[in-house]
């Protein structure tokens, strides 16, 4: 390599190479990506985020809550993330077109979120959500700041949380969660990718069974 | 031994004050980065340790860790050693030193300011590229100046025939400015939809391990060993080949984070390729430098320490990024493993041999005290296997109480079953913030026999302290 130019010419087109196979390819794919348009339920998905949840996701992003939470379910016959009920079908890209910035995640300290406001039989609601945020649970722990203890005299706030034993607070306080807490909460419940893409659905291979059957 | 400053040139001497003051800010990053380690590292088996601060969520301390790590120490120390070997090699006395200067404070200032702004949460939010978008184009620009002196070093080098070392620092002074704007453009100021952001993530991230910090550190690599042991390396005429397999290959890599996600399936395919493809540069890198392994100089020793971490990475990533086996290290501590390994193990451990070999010749003087880089190597020897290890088992324990299960994981005892892992990894921590305190204290002694109220005692000439301060 004695060539200085033909050297840095080399580098430049490996690197671009690479940038034009997985960067500009991809985009070529899935840049255009439109939401899907179901007749029978005469709208189109996936749907946006309420303002309100669109602000939530920023604040789920600006806390790191994604080191430990993946927002992708693999599919079914690869892994077991439909027995560990976090979704039915697998995450496909149609699903992350609305948001700015998509929190895939590559950690599972905890649970996927994915589909948290869609479990079955029964999902966490706002007040359990809070109650989450403000005491935390085994390995996740208490955000304590996202909540403000105000003294109250007269009428209890409605947002207060409902806190027994040894959380609750001091009599004449109460505990509110802050803007940033409702936002978050309502971005938690708005997680749930229920509706069925043709392309989410697992490929079966009818055609080739139809003609085995014939011969 | 190799840590003697007996063969210290004018071009040495002259490039002193820049260079030093690049590994100097490295080494302070690297302790900054090891505190910040020693906290995720608690927050994981213990989830209140400093829960109540929004500052340091575990999501936020993990970038801050990270950020400070590769932008701070392996960025500063990189930058040095590479100009370093580019000016020896170029056999001319450093020209544009004041760029350097210049660049290297306000690279380091620019690091100080994401690393405020990350824990404010501003952070851009992926892997290797947390840096908020205010501080990214200032990064850019300190780059540059840096960089210039290692364009002039090529373009004023003697000897035309260019050495295996040059190769790759030169393509990683060149490759980053192209990665970070790239990824500047596509992920800041005109973010691509969706999923996207992941793919253009993965490409970028493995681009700075495979285009940027690796080719640092093979350079440090094929500098040092020949010139320790006096041998000429068995396989050197293959080195060009394992040169264009990393700097082609490397890339296309990164998409094995994306096995079994929202993405195309070829991001998948092509990245399992690549993986299995990089052996062939990883054996190049072997056959170079099986003769060096088990060496006694103590450069020698990190080096060879390096380079063995470098290929066992190689290895685990081919391996890993099989499909079958990727379903069951995704998401786990198991990943963690393998960039500790790569990151600490192999990068670190090698500039660790190249500062060893490096600053005695800058400064013109031996290492202050020895017993400190023997306690510095035994320290971080025992903290990266340790690391690596305990991931690794709390990564297979985690895998086997979710992916193995039926049932809904219950996280409390996922979170039980590798607690005693998750301890370990934190005494683990704690020898590697020890010895990297060692080693700040040694290389602040060292240097501190230039500056000028330490000149009467240390007897230091006139002329070597103008260069420092020039």
């Amino acid at each position: 390599m004695k060539n200085g130019p033909l050297f840095f010419l080399g580098l430049f087109a490996s690197l671009t190479f690479s940038f034009a196979g997985v960067v500009l390819f991809s985009n070529y794919q899935l840049g255009g990506l439109t939401p899907y348009y179901d007749d029978s339920e005469g709208k189109s998905f996936p749907e946006r985020l309420p303002g309100v949840a669109a602000r939530g996701q920023m604040v789920y992003r600006d806390l790191g809550c994604v080191a430990c939470h993946t927002q992708q379910v693999r599919r079914p016959s690869f892994g077991n993330d439909q027995a560990q009920g976090w979704g039915e079908r697998q995450s496909v890209a149609r699903d992350y077109i609305h948001q700015s910035y998509p929190q895939l995640g590559a950690a599972r300290i905890g649970q996927d979120l994915t589909n948290l406001a869609g479990r079955k039989p029964s999902a966490l609601d706002a007040e359990d959500l809070m109650k989450l945020l403000y005491l935390g649970q085994g390995a996740m722990p208490a955000y304590t700041f996202l909540f403000q203890d105000v003294k109250v005299s007269g009428q209890v706030p409605k947002t207060a949380l409902k806190l027994t034993g040894k959380s609750a607070p001091l009599p004449g306080h109460a505990v509110v969660p802050t803007e940033r807490a409702q936002v978050l909460v309502a971005y938690l419940l708005s997680l749930n990718t229920a509706y069925d893409y043709p392309e989410s659905r697992p490929v079966v291979k009818t055609a080739a069974k139809a003609e085995g059957a014939h011969k | 031994m190799s840590t003697d400053s007996n063969d210290s040139t004018a071009i040495d001497t002259h490039s002193r004050g820049p260079l030093l003051l690049l590994l100097g800010s490295g080494v302070l990053w690297l302790v900054v980065s090891g505190v910040l380690a020693l906290i995720t590292s608690i927050q994981l088996h213990t989830p209140t340790f400093f829960a109540d601060c929004a500052w340091l969520t575990f999501g936020r301390a993990q970038a801050l860790r990270e950020t400070a790590f590769v932008y701070g120490w392996l960025a500063n120390a990189g930058l040095a050693l590479g100009l370093w070997i580019a000016v020896r090699l170029g056999g001319e006395a450093m020209r544009a030193g004041n760029w350097v200067v210049v660049g290297a404070v306000f690279w380091n200032l620019g690091v100080s300011l994401s690393l405020v702004g990350i824990a404010a949460g501003d952070a851009a939010g992926h892997p290797f590229f947390q840096i908020p978008s205010y501080a990214q184009p200032l990064l850019l620009v300190a780059y540059g100046a840096i960089a210039v002196a290692g364009v002039l070093a090529w373009a004023g080098r003697r000897h035309e025939t260019g050495f295996a070392s040059q190769w790759y620092v030169f393509a990683a002074l060149f490759l980053f400015p192209w990665l970070f704007s790239v990824a500047q453009v596509t992920l800041v100021w005109l973010p691509v939809r969706g999923v996207l952001q992941a793919i253009v993530a993965g490409w970028f991230a493995q681009g700075i391990y495979s285009l940027w910090l690796a080719p640092l550190a093979l350079a440090c690599a094929y500098y040092l060993l020949p010139k320790i042991s006096g041998r000429v390396l068995p396989a050197y005429s293959f080195a060009v080949f394992g040169f264009w397999t990393l700097i082609v290959m490397g890339c296309w890599t990164g998409g094995r984070h994306l096995i079994g996600g929202p993405v195309p399936a070829w991001i998948a395919s092509v990245a399992i390729a690549a993986c299995s493809l990089m052996v062939f540069h990883y054996l190049v890198v072997f056959l170079n430098f099986r003769s060096a392994i088990g060496a006694k100089s103590s450069a020698l020793y990190f080096t060879s320490f390096g380079l063995l971490a470098y290929l066992l990475s190689g290895l685990v990533e081919a391996v890993i990024s099989l499909r079958g086996v990727a379903l069951h290290a995704q998401f786990t501590f198991v990943e963690q493993a393998v960039q500790q390994l790569s990151l600490y193990g192999a990068v670190s451990m090698v500039f660790f041999g190249a500062l060893y070999f490096a600053v005695p010749r800058l400064v013109g003087k031996n290492w202050a005290s020895s017993s400190l880089v023997g306690g510095h190597a035994s320290l971080v020897t025992v903290g990266v296997v340790l690391l690596v290890v305990a991931l690794t088992a709390a990564g297979v324990a985690q895998s086997h109480m979710m992916f193995g299960a039926t049932q809904p994981a219950k996280f409390a005892e996922v979170a039980s079953a590798t607690r005693p892992w998750l301890l370990v990894a934190t005494a683990a921590q704690v020898a590697l913030l020890l010895g990297n305190l060692m080693l700040l204290v040694n290389f602040a002694q060292t240097v501190a026999a230039l500056v000028p109220f330490r000149a009467a005692a240390n007897s230091v000439s006139r002329p070597a302290l103008k260069s420092v301060l020039s």
